[in-house]
C-alpha cells in the first residue's frame, strides 16, 4: 500500500463504479466500492451479450499489467483487487467534510446468511414458504424469500430478501450447518430486557416491542434480570423501579457493572419520578411514567435503535468520491396513458425483461416461446418508450435504446433462427457511437432486420391466434398494422428515485431532468468538489461512453489526492519482495494445508482419503488441517509450521477468495509466494451439493468428496511443478509523450502533469487548442473561447508540460514503460526523448467536400464556414431569409460509411443562432436521422417549436442543389407531404462530418492500427476504449471517434488515467501466469512471434535468443501450442503440469 | 455387467467455459459427473497433445470449449484451437479413435445451461460409440 495516497470512495458496483475503482487500485490508490445490492455489475449483470461481438467482454476491464493484484476470472463472478475494499449490500448514510477528508458512513443490510457457513446445499430454498418475484430475472420468474442474488456469484450463498421473509424459520432448521440467523435482520438485531415485577405489565411491553420486531426477553426480578443480563447480551433494559427484592436503582447499578455498554430506561409510577431522576444519575438516559401507551414506548424504543444501528456504521474517511449510481429505467406501467398495454398484455414486454428471456440462465432458459407454447416468430421493437415524450416530461433521448434493440433483433435471430422476423419501429435510429452505423447496416443487409420509421399507437390482442396486432402511423401518415408474436418496448432512462436525497447528501447538483448536473466541459466533475460522477448517473451511456467516464473521474478523484496532499503516487512498486532462498535445484517438499471455512466444509470433507491421496505423492512432506486458515491463529500457526517444517512448496486448499492471504503467508514464512498454489476446495461443494437432485446426502457426500481430492490434486500437480523464474522486467521511464495540442492533448497532458509527471507536447500546427480555435459556443450555450484560454494557460504555465509547437513525431520505438521518440521540430532540427508511455490526440478536421456545388457556388458553405462567417462580418451584412441545411453530405455512406455525431447537434446550434440573429428567417434542415441523443434533444425540441422545419430524406432521393441568381434552390422529396419541394434559399450549409488526422504512416510511426473508417483502433471497443492494441499507447479524443468538446475531454482524461498506470510503477513487472522461453530448447523459428496476440514477443539479434516482454505476455499460451519444441511455456500450466493433470483425470 | 460410464476430460478456458461449468453446477442443473474439468488459460493453448494422451489414456472422449468467436479474452485464441481441433479431427482415426470422440464448443459465461447440455450429449454419443479402444487395449 502506498500510503500518501489514501482511500477514495467509490459508490455503485456497476461498470462504472468497478472501472473507476480498477483504475484508482492499478495507480496506487486504496478503494473503498460501496454497493447496495448483493453483488457487482449492476446492470449489466442482467445482460449477457453486448454489441458490438453480441457475446460478453467484461473481463477485458481487469488489468492486463501486473495481473496477479486481482482474480483472472470472469467478472460476472466478482471482483477481486488487492487494494479495492469491496461492501455489498451497503448503503452511504452520511457524508460530512471536504477534499481530503471526507467522513463517510456506511451501513451494511444483513443477509441473515453467514457466507462462511452456507455451504450452498439449497435446502433452505426448498423449505421456504414464500414465493416473491425475482427482481434479477425483472420480475419474470419467482424465487423464495432466502435466495441466491444472482446466478454467477463466486461466494454463490443465500441471503434472505428482508421484504419477503415472513420469519417463520423453517430454513432455519432446514440449514445443515447452522449458516441462517433470522434475528440478524433490522430490529430482530436489537435485544430488548424487560424487568418487571407485574407480570401485565412486563408481558404487555413486550408483546408490542416483539410485534414491531425487536429480540425481547423478559426478567421478573431484579436477581433474574441481573443473571440473564451475565448470561447474554443485550442492547436495551426496560427497568422497572419499585420491585420487591433488589429495586431498580440497585438493579441499575448492578447491571451497569456487568454490561457498562447497556441502555437503561426506567419505569417509573408517578409517584417514583424523583427516584427515576436520580436513576439517571446512576446511568439510566431516560424514564417512562406508567402507565404509558404503546406509541411512547415504541418511539422511544425506535430512537434508541436507529442509535443502535448508526453506532454500528462502519466510519471511513476518503479524500475524494466517485459517484456511480446509476440510473432507473421506464416502467411503462406508470404511463396513465399505456396504449400499448405493458403489464396488461403478456406478449408486451420492456426491453430489459427480453434480455432476461434471451439469457440462457434466465427464467425462458433462452428459448422464445409464446404463452401457448408455440415459438416466436415475429417481434416487434417499439423505440423511444419513455424518451422524447414531452407528456411524459421527458424531454431528452435515452442513447443507448436503439443500440440494444438492433442487438437484441440479431440476437433473437440468433436463438429462434433465419425465419424469425425482426422489425423495429423508430423515429430517429441514433446509431451515432463509433462503429455503430456500420452495425446497423450489417443487421439490415446480412441480418435481415426491417426498420420501419413510424409511430406506433395501439397493441390489439386477437382472441383466436393470440397474435398481437400492432397499428402504427407511416411517415406519410398512413395508418398500417402489422402482427407479432411479441412486443419489445425499448424502454428509456430515468433518474434513480432516491436522486433528490442523494443530491442533498453529497451536495451535487441535478439538472431540469432530474439527473445529476456535471460542470461544463468536464462531464465527469460535479459542482461540490472533490465529488465525481461517473456512468448514468449522469444520463443514460452505452458501455464504452461508461469506461470513458469512470476513467475520467478515476483521474479526478486521484488528482484532488494529489494536488491536495501534494505528493504524487510517484513510483507505485510493486509489493518489496525479500529474496527468497533458490529452490530450483531441490526436489519439490510441498506442505499442504486443508483449510476446512470454520467447519463448514467439514461434513463432506473425508480427511483420510485427502491424505491418502496426498501421501501417495512423494512429493507432499505434510498435510497439515485447519479450521479457519485465512485469519487469526490458524494463520499464524501455519506461518510457523513452514519455519519449522522447511517445504519449499506451499499448497493451500480453502475458498479461492483467501488465495491472497496465503501468498502473504507465504512471503510471511520466508517462502517465494511464486512457489505457492491455492485450490479452490469451496465451489466444487458448491457444485456438488446444489446439483444433483437425484442422489441422496450420501452420494452427494461422496461427489464432493471426489472433487474436493480432484481439485486438491490439480493443486498439488500446479505447485509442484512451479518454477520460480522471474522473468525480466521493464524499468518504467517516468515521461510521456503527447501528440497533439487540441483540447484532448492538452487535457490528458494537464491530467498527467498534475500528478507530478513530466510531459511533452507535441504540435503540428502553429499553436494549441485545435478545432476549439474556431468554434464559439456549445450547444448547451458555454462560451468555449474563455475556457480555452483558460487550459491554454495552465498548459502553457504548467512546470511540468512542455509544449513544441510545428513538431512533429517521427518515430516512437520500444514498448510500454520505455519508448524512445524522435521528434522534428521547426527548422530541422531533432530532438530525442524516453517516455513511459504515449497518447495519441491528433484530432480531426471537418470533411472537405465538392458534392452540392460547394467550392463552386458561393452560397454553399459548410458547417464550419458558417460557424466562421457567423462570427465575423461576413453574414452579419447580409439579409438572410431562408437557410438549407444537409446533413450526411459524404457521411454515412461509402466511403465515408459513419456517423461524425456532433454534426445534427451542430445544424440544431446553428439554427437557433440564426433564429435568434434573424427571427423572420426560414430554417429546413434536410435529414436522414437527427442524433439529438442524451439531454441535446431539448435543443431538437426548441428548434422545431421556434420553428426550425426538419425534412428526412433517404439515400436514394437525395436532395438537389441548383445555382440561382441569389443563392440557391433545393430540391427536396418530402415524405410527410408525400412530394417534392423547391425552397429558395440564401444559403446551404453542408454537414460534412469528421475526417480523422491520423495518415497511416502515424499508424506506423506509433504502432497502431487504423479502423474500417481510418480512426485510431482501439484494443476493444467496449471494454478498452482509448488503450491500443499496442500496450502503452493511447488514442483519446476525435482522432479516436468523433465526439462532442465535453466527450472528447473525458476522453483524454480516460487516457491519461490509463497512462498513469504505467508511469505510477518503477518497473513493470511480469505476473505470475507468464510465458517463458527455455532458450536451450529453442530454434529460434520464430513461430511465437507470429502467434502473440499482444506482441510480447520479440526475436533479441544480439543475444540469439527469443525475448519475452513479461509486462506485456498474457499467458495466453498461444506461444506454448505452437512451439514445436515445447521451448515456450506458460507458468501454471507447462506441458509436465498438464501431463500430470490429464493423468489424474482419467484416473 | 454394470453399464458403462465414460470417461470424459474437458479442457475449458479460465474465463467462459469456466463460469459456464461452475454455474451449471450452482444452479442444479445435473448434468453426468464423470466429467473432469481441465482448466486452462485459454483455448488456445490445449497442444493436440493433451488432447491425444488423454485419448490413449483411458478418456472416452474430450471436449475443448471456449469463448464465442470474437470473445476470446485473448482476442483470438479459441479461432486458433478452431484450426488445431480441425485438423487433429482430421487425423484422429489414424490413432485409432472415432472423431467423434473430439469436440470442440463455444460455452460463454452465461450458458450453464448449454454446458451440461453438451455434457449430456457427449455422453450418450460416446456410450453409443462404446468405451475408446485405445483403453479397452490397455485393459
Amino acid at each position: 500500500m502506498n500510503p500518501e495516497a489514501g482511500e477514495i470512495l467509490v459508490v455503485g458496483g456497476g461498470v462504472s463504479g468497478m472501472q473507476a475503482s480498477l483504475e484508482l487500485a492499478e495507480t496506487g490508490h486504496d478503494v473503498m466500492l460501496v454497493e447496495r445490492a448483493p453483488y457487482l455489475g449492476g446492470l449489466v449483470s442482467q445482460l449477457d451479450h453486448q454489441f458490438p461481438s453480441n457475446h460478453c467482454g467484461m473481463c477485458r476491464m481487469l488489468p492486463m499489467l501486473h495481473r496477479d493484484s486481482g482474480e483472472q476470472s470472469c467478472l460476472r463472478k466478482g471482483l477481486r483487487h488487492d487494494r479495492i475494499h469491496i461492501r455489498l449490500s451497503t448503503d452511504v448514510t452520511a457524508v460530512e467534510g471536504e477534499p481530503g477528508n471526507f467522513r463517510v458512513s456506511l451501513r451494511k443490510a444483513a443477509s441473515c446468511v453467514d457466507p462462511i457457513q452456507c455451504i450452498g446445499c439449497g435446502a433452505c430454498v426448498k423449505v421456504c414458504p414464500v414465493e416473491t418475484p425475482d427482481d434479477f430475472n425483472a420480475g419474470l420468474s419467482m424465487r423464495k424469500a432466502i435466495f441466491q442474488a444472482a446466478p454467477f456469484n463466486m461466494l454463490n450463498s443465500y441471503r434472505i430478501d428482508p421484504a419477503a421473509c415472513t420469519r417463520c424459520g423453517a430454513c432455519v432448521s432446514a440449514c445443515p450447518t447452522g449458516a441462517i440467523h433470522l434475528t440478524d435482520a433490522d430490529r430482530g438485531a436489537f435485544r430488548i430486557l424487560v424487568v418487571d415485577d407485574e407480570q401485565i405489565v412486563r408481558d404487555s411491553t413486550a408483546e408490542w416491542l416483539i410485534e414491531e420486531g425487536f429480540a425481547v426477553e423478559k426478567a421478573a426480578s431484579g436477581l433474574q434480570a441481573l443473571d440473564l443480563l451475565g448470561r447474554s447480551s443485550y442492547h436495551l433494559m426496560l427497568l422497572d423501579i419499585k420491585m420487591p427484592g433488589m429495586d431498580g436503582v440497585e438493579v441499575l447499578k448492578k447491571a451497569k457493572d456487568i454490561a457498562p455498554g447497556i441502555t437503561v430506561i426506567m419505569m417509573t409510577a408517578y409517584a417514583t419520578v424523583e427516584t427515576a431522576i436520580e436513576a439517571m444519575k446512576s446511568g439510566a438516559v431516560e424514564y417512562l411514567i406508567k402507565p404509558f401507551d404503546p406509541e411512547m414506548l415504541l418511539s422511544m424504543a425506535d430512537k434508541h435503535y436507529q442509535a443502535f444501528v448508526e453506532a454500528a456504521d462502519e466510519k471511513i474517511t476518503a479524500g475524494a468520491i466517485v459517484l456511480t449510481g446509476g440510473a432507473a429505467l421506464y416502467d411503462p406501467s406508470g404511463d396513465p396513458r399505456n396504449t400499448l398495454e405493458y403489464g396488461v398484455l403478456p406478449q408486451v414486454v420492456t426491453s430489459l425483461e427480453f434480455e432476461r428471456m434471451l439469457s440462457p440462465a434466465g427464467p425462458c432458459k433462452g428459448l422464445l416461446l409464446r404463452a401457448d407454447g408455440k415459438p416466436v416468430s415475429r417481434i416487434a421493437w417499439i423505440q423511444c418508450v419513455g424518451s422524447r415524450d414531452l407528456q411524459l416530461g421527458a424531454d431528452y433521448c435515452s442513447s443507448i435504446c436503439c443500440m440494444i434493440s438492433i442487438k437484441e433483433a440479431l440476437l433473437a435471430r440468433e436463438v429462434s433462427g433465419e425465419n424469425l422476423r425482426a422489425d423495429i419501429f423508430f423515429t430517429d435510429m441514433r446509431v451515432c457511437g463509433k462503429g455503430f452505423h456500420r452495425y446497423k447496416e450489417l443487421a439490415e443487409s446480412a441480418g435481415h432486420i426491417r426498420f420501419i420509421r413510424g409511430r406506433v399507437h395501439s397493441a390489439i390482442p386477437e382472441a383466436v391466434s393470440g397474435d398481437l396486432q400492432i397499428r402504427y402511423v407511416s411517415l406519410s401518415g398512413i395508418e398500417k398494422e402489422e402482427s407479432y408474436d411479441l412486443i419489445v418496448l425499448a424502454i428509456g432512462q430515468r433518474p434513480h428515485p432516491d436522486m433528490p436525497r442523494l443530491a442533498e447528501r453529497y451536495g451535487f447538483s441535478l439538472n431540469a431532468s432530474g439527473f445529476a448536473e456535471s460542470l461544463p466541459f468536464s462531464p465527469s466533475e460535479t459542482h461540490r468538489a472533490g465529488i465525481f460522477m461517473a456512468g448514468s448517473f449522469s444520463g443514460l451511456k452505452d458501455i464504452r461512453e461508461s469506461v470513458i467516464q469512470a476513467s475520467a473521474a478515476a483521474v479526478n478523484a486521484s488528482r484532488t489526492m494529489s494536488v491536495l496532499s501534494k505528493s504524487f503516487p510517484q513510483h507505485l512498486d510493486t509489493k518489496d519482495i525479500p529474496p527468497f532462498p533458490d529452490v530450483s535445484r531441490e526436489p519439490s517438499r510441498v506442505l499442504a494445508a486443508i483449510c476446512s471455512c470454520d467447519a463448514a466444509l467439514d461434513v463432506c470433507m473425508d480427511a483420510a482419503s485427502v491424505v491418502q491421496r496426498l501421501r501417495q505423492d512423494p512429493a507432499v512432506q505434510d498435510v497439515l488441517f485447519f479450521n479457519h486458515l485465512c485469519a487469526g491463529q490458524d494463520r499464524e500457526s501455519l506461518i510457523q509450521e513452514i519455519r519449522q517444517r522447511h517445504p519449499n512448496r506451499l499448497l493451500t486448499a480453502s475458498c479461492a477468495s483467501c488465495a491472497d492471504i496465503f501468498q502473504e503467508v507465504a512471503v510471511a514464512a520466508g517462502m517465494d509466494p511464486r512457489l505457492s498454489v491455492t485450490a479452490d476446495i469451496r465451489m466444487p461443494v458448491l457444485c456438488a451439493m446444489s446439483s444433483s437432485k437425484a442422489l441422496d446426502t450420501a452420494a452427494k457426500m461422496q461427489q464432493c468428496a471426489d472433487l474436493m481430492n480432484s481439485a486438491i490434486s490439480e493443486g498439488l500437480v500446479r505447485v509442484k511443478h512451479a518454477d520460480a523464474v522471474k522473468p525480466s522486467e521493464t524499468a518504467v521511464t517516468a515521461r510521456a509523450l503527447v501528440a497533439g495540442a487540441g483540447i484532448a492533448g492538452m487535457t490528458a497532458a494537464l491530467a498527467i502533469a498534475d500528478h507530478g509527471y513530466p510531459v511533452d507536447v507535441v504540435e503540428r500546427s502553429d499553436r494549441v487548442g485545435g478545432n476549439l480555435n474556431w468554434i464559439h459556443h456549445t450547444l448547451d450555450g458555454h462560451d468555449v473561447q474563455p475556457y480555452l484560454e483558460e487550459i491554454r494557460q495552465k498548459v502553457e504555465s504548467h512546470p511540468r508540460i512542455q509544449v513544441y509547437t510545428r513538431a512533429q513525431v517521427m518515430g516512437v520505438w520500444g514498448e510500454a514503460g520505455h519508448f524512445y521518440t524522435t521528434v522534428a521540430g521547426p527548422d530541422n532540427s531533432v530532438m530525442q526523448f524516453e517516455h513511459g508511455s504515449v497518447i495519441l490526440a491528433t484530432g480531426g478536421a471537418e470533411a472537405s467536400t465538392s458534392l452540392y456545388g460547394h467550392g463552386t457556388n458561393p452560397a454553399v458553405l459548410t458547417q464550419k464556414e458558417l460557424e466562421t462567417a457567423l462570427h465575423s462580418d461576413a453574414l452579419a451584412s447580409r439579409e438572410l431569409s431562408s437557410v438549407v441545411m444537409i446533413q450526411c453530405v459524404g457521411s454515412r455512406e461509402a466511403p465515408r460509411n459513419y456517423c461524425s455525431r456532433v454534426c445534427c447537434q451542430t445544424a440544431v446550434k446553428q439554427a437557433l443562432a440564426l433564429k435568434s440573429q434573424y427571427p423572420d428567417v426560414r430554417i429546413y434542415v434536410l435529414y436522414r436521422d437527427m442524433m439529438l441523443y442524451g439531454f441535446s434533444e431539448s435543443a431538437y425540441t426548441r428548434a422545431r417549436r421556434e420553428g426550425v422545419v426538419f425534412i428526412p430524406y433517404s439515400l436514394d432521393q437525395k436532395p438537389e442543389v441548383v445555382p440561382a441568381e441569389t443563392g440557391a434552390c433545393v430540391r427536396v422529396f418530402d415524405p410527410v407531404s408525400d412530394r417534392r419541394l423547391e425552397i429558395e434559399t440564401d444559403i446551404v450549409v453542408l454537414a460534412t462530418g469528421i475526417v480523422p488526422a491520423f495518415t497511416s504512416d502515424d499508424g506506423d510511426i506509433f504502432g497502431v492500427e487504423r479502423d474500417p473508417d481510418r480512426f485510431f483502433m482501439e484494443a476493444d471497443a467496449k471494454w478498452r476504449p482509448v488503450d491500443a492494441m499496442k500496450t502503452g499507447v493511447f488514442g483519446c479524443g476525435i482522432v479516436n471517434a468523433p465526439l462532442t468538446i465535453s466527450e472528447t475531454v473525458a476522453s483524454a482524461q480516460a487516457a491519461a488515467m490509463r497512462a498513469l498506470r504505467i508511469l505510477t510503477r518503477t518497473t513493470l513487472a511480469s505476473s505470475r501466469i507468464t510465458a517463458v522461453v527455455r532458450h536451450s530448447l529453442c530454434s529460434r523459428c520464430q513461430l511465437c512471434i507470429a502467434a502473440c496476440p499482444y506482441q510480447a514477443r520479440v526475436l533479441d539479434t544480439e543475444a540469439d535468443q527469443i525475448r519475452v516482454n513479461a509486462a506485456m505476455c498474457q499467458g495466453c499460451g498461444a506461444c506454448a501450442s505452437i512451439c514445436p519444441n515445447s521451448a515456450a511455456v506458460v507458468e501454471g500450466f507447462s506441458m509436465p503440469q498438464l501431463f500430470e493433470m490429464i493423468d489424474i483425470a482419467v484416473q | 455387467m454394470a453399464e458403462f460410464e465414460p470417461t470424459i476430460v474437458a479442457f475449458v478456458c479460465n474465463w467462459c467455459t469456466y463460469t459456464a461449468a461452475d454455474l451449471a453446477g450452482t444452479s442444479r442443473l445435473s448434468y453426468p459427473k464423470p466429467v473432469r474439468l481441465i482448466r486452462v488459460m485459454c483455448t488456445g493453448m490445449v497442444d493436440p497433445q493433451y488432447i491425444l494422451k488423454a485419448l490413449l489414456e483411458g478418456a472416452d472422449a474430450v471436449l475443448v470449449s471456449g469463448c464465442h468467436p470474437g470473445d476470446c479474452h485473448y482476442i483470438n485464441g479459441n479461432f486458433k484451437a478452431r484450426r488445431r481441433i480441425r485438423l487433429l479431427k482430421e487425423i484422429l482415426s489414424q490413432f485409432g479413435f472415432e472423431p467423434e470422440r473430439l469436440r470442440l464448443t463455444w460455452i460463454g459465461a452465461s450458458d450453464g445451461i448449454q454446458f451440461a447440455e453438451v455434457m449430456r450429449e457427449m455422453v450418450s454419443q460416446v456410450k453409443a460409440i462404446g468405451p475408446c479402444t485405445a483403453s479397452r487395449l490397455a485393459a
